[in-house]
């Protein structure tokens, strides 16, 4: 119980953290404050339109107030507006994010179950022509620049053999219901996820081979074989099982990773999250958008942290008595 | 000295780690002569827009007409720069907490970890995209951004590196004895990280040059001084793949991304092997 405490306690400071950082940036930057706050063309405003925007962003208040009154936007969802859009950054966002969800939770379950199938293959056959060649793999993988892997499936699977959309989650125009609606989000999803997933695989795949071979190199194994227990048991029912547990608290680790890797790659393939209305609020200068953007990846990866938690103890037996 | 051939010794250790030292090699070559032996200026127009690829330009012309072969060659120092750049300050800063950490204990090590437990939580790439933005568009501010996002990793694997030098026996034992605070570390405990941190540089290296590529592909990258990243956002954004240029105009970037970083990541691992068992042993 105390344990989560400090845990959930330092999830509020990383909170904070973040807040301050959002609420300090466009004040400390040389020149207005409102440049950030309200476009570029604030110089074009009339005296009462200052005096109104300043008054929406608590401007005219002391700076200690400002800065509860941001801490307390994050219940209030007062996230300024979108200069580019001229829309509340909040209703922005939640029409974005659950692109975003769908993009990254389909890449999660992919790379998660292959990564600890190849982890798993891997490391039972040590040495082996696999191990050896999906080693090698990862590290190659890993060198990528992940939006220029997804850059590549894109000239290949989309652009020379059209089997793939070239950008987008939806066909424009095209059926907003039923079957084929479905079918389109999905042939939409393949190349962005299939990137994501092979761009985080090797995260995955290396602890649990590691995990594996140390699982394999314990006594418990030894005494199931010399039992004659058969191989395919002690493979899927003793090591596998044990092996796993150090797997899922890397996966939810890696979420920040996942994060940023959607990031780029919604933006290579113009996918409607969270990353692309980052990119698009760079390009723009919206600082608002940018600042809403980072804030919400920050808690949904704060979020994904507490889910780790709470999920560990179901997994370790031995978590769970200590805890009790 | 016997440090330095050590590391020597690292870079050619293997068929693998040679491999990783002479493609490095060759980068290097690139991003110090690179700029003398491209055929053009890459800031100027050289030749028709969107040209293919022809004697006159090996890798084409991008969307104003530029010679793509040239802007690459110099783009080469550019994100090689940022990277050491970054990594160094990183490695610096990170070494200089770590070790911080772990020698005051206490109130300092407790504060420091927290800190960057928070650095190492916010998701680093959003995290850099915001602080980027801020700053705006300069080599150095991109070098900046990317030391901020990256220096807790390092911080933390020194400070547990350099506890468990300070809890080795001998040390315990020349602290009790009245070993002055400079004596233990310059005595005792640098010499245990320095290896240490130098693999994590060559690490960080290769993870602030797929950063700055990051960067520079959202649109954050110097537009005068264009790096790797900065082409691709170009090729990306005119239309590479409308327009049929991405062979020319995108694989060329990011392979070159890809082999420096694999170069790094190759050496990085050597370095790891050949340095650390000794540390182990100690």
């Amino acid at each position: 119980m105390n344990w989560y405490l400090g845990r959930l306690g330092q999830y509020a400071i990383v909170l904070v953290a973040a807040l301050t950082l959002n609420f300090f940036l466009p004040r400390a930057m040389p020149g207005n404050p409102l440049q950030f706050l309200a476009g570029e063309d604030v110089g074009l405003l009339s005296p009462e339109q200052i005096a109104q925007v300043q008054a929406r962003y608590g401007l005219d208040k002391p700076l200690w107030q400002q800065y509860l009154r941001y801490l307390g936007s994050i219940f209030t969802g007062n996230w300024g507006f979108s200069y580019q859009a001229g829309l509340p950054v909040i209703e922005t966002i939640l029409t974005r994010l659950p692109w975003t969800l769908l993009l990254v939770g389909t890449s999660l379950l992919v790379a998660s179950l292959f990564g600890v199938l190849f982890g798993a293959i891997a490391s039972w056959y040590r040495g082996g022509s696999f191990d050896t060649s999906s080693l090698v793999g990862s590290i190659l993988f890993d060198s990528l620049p992940t939006f220029w892997l997804g850059m590549m499936l894109i000239a290949i699977f989309a652009v020379e053999l059209r089997w793939f959309p070239i950008f987008g989650a939806v066909t424009p125009w095209g059926p907003k219901s039923g079957w084929p609606y479905i079918w389109d989000i999905l042939r939409h999803l393949v190349l962005p996820a299939t990137t994501l997933t092979l761009a985080t695989l090797s995260g995955t795949y290396l602890v649990m081979r590691y995990s594996m071979l140390d699982v394999l190199g314990q006594d418990y194994i030894r005494t199931a074989r010399s039992k004659g227990v058969q191989e395919r048991q002690v493979l899927l029912k003793h090591a596998v099982r044990n092996a796993l547990l150090p797997v899922s608290t890397v996966i939810f680790l890696n979420l920040g990773f996942l994060v940023g890797g959607a990031t780029v790659i919604e933006t290579v393939f113009s996918y409607p999250g969270i990353g692309t209305l980052l990119f698009q609020a760079v390009i723009n200068r919206d600082y608002p958008v940018l600042q809403g953007a980072f804030l919400v990846l920050t808690i949904s990866v704060i979020v994904a942290n507490i889910m780790s938690d709470a999920t560990y103890p179901l997994l370790d037996p031995r978590v769970r008595k200590g805890a009790s | 000295m016997s440090f330095w051939r050590a590391v020597l010794k690292a870079l050619f250790s293997s068929p693998i780690s040679t491999f990783g030292t002479v493609l490095l090699a060759f980068m290097i070559f690139i991003a110090v002569f690179g700029p003398s032996l491209s055929p053009y200026d890459p800031r100027e127009v050289s030749g028709r827009p969107f040209s293919p690829p022809s004697a006159e330009h090996w890798l084409g012309t991008n969307d104003i007409g530029q010679d793509i072969f040239s802007e690459i060659l110099w783009g080469t120092r550019v994100s090689l720069l940022i990277g050491l750049v970054a990594a160094s300050t990183a490695i610096v800063f990170g070494t200089a907490v770590g070790v911080v950490s772990s020698l005051a204990g206490g109130w300092v090590d407790v504060v420091l970890m927290r800190i960057t437990d928070i650095v190492l939580t916010i998701p680093f790439l959003p995290l850099a995209v915001v602080l980027a933005a801020f700053l705006g568009p300069s080599l150095w501010n991109t070098a900046a951004v990317i030391a901020v996002v990256i220096w807790a990793r390092p911080a933390r694997v020194v400070r547990s590196q350099s506890l468990s030098i300070r809890n080795l026996t001998y040390v315990e034992a020349a602290t009790a004895l009245g070993g002055r605070f400079n004596h233990i570390l310059i005595r005792h405990v640098l010499p245990g990280v320095v290896p240490l941190a130098l693999s994590q540089f060559i690490l960080a290296t290769s993870s602030s040059i797929l950063t700055e590529a990051s960067l520079s592909f959202l649109g954050l990258g110097d537009p005068i001084q264009k790096s790797w990243g900065t082409i691709l956002f170009y090729a990306q954004a005119r239309g590479a793949f409308l327009n049929g240029s991405w062979p020319w105009w995108v694989i060329p970037p990011g392979l070159l991304i890809s082999i420096t970083v694999l170069s790094f990541v190759l050496i990085g691992r050597a370095l790891e092997d050949v340095l650390m068992p000794r540390l182990k042993a100690r």
